[in-house]
């Protein structure tokens, strides 16, 4: 058996001990994200626009992510909605930036294994980075989306009663306790992929000047801010979601109790 | 530093960091005297003909040449005026489209001092990475505050270690590269939590636990790598490997999932001794119970975040090895592989951390343990 099958067996038998059903359901929505990933490069390669493609793939990949770890319906639909927008914020903010910073495609540190590979394959790069800026801080925006929501739907079971106004202020505390640790799991998760890449400006000797203007590197940075600009923005969004829903809720309730 | 925390003092830090800011990447667009190497900005653009390509497995693009005039900004020919050929392709993968008013590094021919010519290298483009680095900084003082503010030291005095390691690494050849990053996960590890949770008894709980996930991962994913001997891992897919692959593999494993258990174990700990502090009559038992439900709710989304962030990166490459003709098999191969067995043995290390964490602050949280 390869490295691959039986590592992912480990993480499935280690989920389902840990979480039982939940464990076994996280561990579904993780292959079908990665069906979700391959496919959204296939379409890339046969000519579908980047842009749409990584779209519609990013709200799949929300949905999937979200609908499919444990949850009450309210904090999920609230995590889903905010998540979808701030999906499109970024979109919004990473497309102008992209192409501004000139970072598409390949960069002189890839000449290696460029080599033999024909790059003049008539699909805009600048597409493809964007598209990848937007899906590698996919998985951010539904963690810390699900972790807001879930935060304040245990705020509105413990005081039912809490008014909409107190709830935005419960949001920006909730979001406070988690962008520490977030933003840590953001700066290790993308450091740890580039450390060969640093290792090589320091081995080749880069000037810092050089650096600060390289192709690879701002780009590899540039994700990192995006993804922290997506968690950031989360956080009130997911809160005006929530409180959108509740207002909406205690509407309904009260022509309910009217008639 | 306390002064961030009332709310004039927050007005102002939220000020004076946008004046700062704004004159940072106002100068970044103007700091060309910094730099060694000319930069040329571009005053007019001449455009040819775009010329029609096909490779070997039929897509098609296009070349078009332009013929860029422009003045040097820095150095020896400033002020000197210049024109630059350029190719670029519809695709541009590998080249850049220049404008009216673009920066770029050039190459100077100075041939005796009589015809200047030069080359284009590069674009310049310090001026979006500050531009960026403000904005984050902007919105999470705005929207984060003073906590903002702490969650952005963390990161900043993260960088700083992970810089001096990486000089560390280039001084013993790579040689240690294991035990140094290795080293530097407990420093980083210790130095966030501190930060993030003051220096108490749950910080020494939570750091027990974040050194013990990963430390398990690693073990269970060396473990897995001895009994199934690395099939399927393709060591020469790494990118960017200037030293030998599998130590810095497992390096960058390590760092990455590193983040993701502290998160967690964050997480799961802190809900407990808030659980414990409004009911304390809890036994360890159901606490530990609380614990681990806890965390088989957030074990998936995080594992999704690592992920993501591994393989959607290897995107171009993977799309560019299917538009050569390569197998959908082998562009798995030869661009994810490496960064799904990364995402699985980070998956392990979350998921292990449910437990230990619940356990050990089920066993560990009362200060008043009864020894009889």
């Amino acid at each position: 058996m390869s490295t691959i099958t039986v590592l992912g067996l480990v993480l499935l038998v280690l989920m389902v001990l840990v979480g039982g059903k939940a464990g076994a359901q996280s561990f579904l929505a993780l292959i079908l994200n990665f069906g979700l990933l391959y496919l959204a490069i296939v379409l890339v390669a046969f000519h579908f626009s980047p842009l749409i493609v990584t779209l519609v793939v990013g709200m799949l990949v929300l949905a999937l992510t979200i609908f499919m770890s444990s949850g009450d319906d309210l904090s999920s639909t609230v995590a889903f909605i905010a998540s979808a927008v701030v999906l499109v914020v970024l979109v919004l903010l990473i497309v102008p930036v992209e192409n501004w910073a000139l970072v598409q495609g390949f960069g002189p540190e890839d000449s290696e294994d460029l080599e033999g590979l024909s790059v003049l394959v008539g699909i805009k790069f600048v597409q493809v980075t964007t598209a990848t800026a937007i899906l590698s801080t996919l998985g951010a925006i539904a963690e810390a989306a699900m972790a807001i929501s879930a935060g304040l739907s245990e705020i509105l079971e413990q005081h039912p009663q809490v008014s909409t106004k107190a709830l935005l202020g419960d949001g920006i505390a909730v979001g406070k306790q988690i962008i520490g640790t977030t933003f840590n799991t953001l700066f290790f998760g993308f450091f740890g992929g580039f450390l060969a890449l640093f290792i090589w400006f320091t081995g080749v000797h880069y000037s810092f000047g050089e650096i600060l203007n390289d192709k690879i590197f701002v780009s590899e940075i540039l994700m990192i801010l995006f993804a922290m600009v997506s968690v950031i923005l989360t956080v009130p969004i997911t809160t005006w979601v929530m409180t959108r829903a509740v207002a909406g809720q205690r509407k309904r309730a009260g022509k309910q109790g009217d008639n | 530093m306390q002064v961030l925390k009332t709310k004039r003092g927050l007005l102002w830090a939220w000020l004076i960091a946008m004046v700062v800011g704004g004159i940072l990447v106002w100068g970044t667009a103007h700091d060309a005297a910094l730099y060694r190497d000319p930069i040329m900005q571009v005053t007019s653009v001449e455009t040819g003909k775009a010329t029609k390509e096909t490779d070997d497995f039929h897509n098609i693009d296009s070349q078009t040449k332009q013929v860029l005039s422009g003045k040097i900004l820095n150095g020896k020919y400033r002020g000197q005026r210049l024109t630059v050929n350029n190719v670029y392709s519809y695709s541009r993968a590998m080249d850049q489209k220049y404008h009216v008013g673009s920066q770029l590094f050039v190459v100077v021919h100075d041939r005796n001092g009589q015809h200047l010519t030069a080359t284009a290298k590069d674009s310049k483009r310090d001026t979006t990475l500050v531009f960026m680095v403000w904005l984050v900084v902007a919105l999470l003082l705005l929207i984060m505050q003073f906590s903002g503010f702490m969650a952005f030291l963390s990161v900043a005095a993260n960088g700083v270690l992970f810089f001096l390691a990486i000089v560390l690494n280039g001084s013993t050849q790579g040689a240690q590269v294991l035990w140094i990053f290795g080293s530097l996960a407990v420093v980083f590890a210790a130095l966030t939590l501190w930060l993030v949770i003051g220096a108490n008894r749950q910080m020494v709980i939570t750091l027990a636990t974040t050194l013990g996930g990963t430390a398990f991962s690693i073990i269970v994913a060396l473990l897995v790598f001895h009994m199934t001997h690395e099939r399927g891992m393709y060591y020469e897919s790494m990118q960017y490997v200037t030293q030998l692959p599998r130590p810095l593999f497992l390096a960058e494993t390590l760092l990455g999932s590193l983040g993701a258990v502290m998160d967690e174990s964050t997480d799961i700990i802190s809900s407990l001794f808030a659980l414990k502090r409004e009911r304390p009559e809890l036994s360890a038992n159901q606490v530990f119970k609380s614990g681990r439900q806890i965390g088989s709710t957030i074990m998936g989304p995080l594992i999704n975040v690592l992920f993501f962030i591994f393989v959607a990166d290897t995107f171009p490459m993977a799309m560019l090895y299917l538009k050569n003709g390569n197998s959908w098999g082998y562009t798995f191969s030869m661009n994810m592989s490496m960064g799904v067995v990364q995402s699985l043995i980070s998956g392990i290390g979350i998921v292990l951390a449910v437990p230990l964490a619940s356990f050990l602050a089920s066993r560990f949280m009362d200060k008043k343990k009864v020894t009889a």
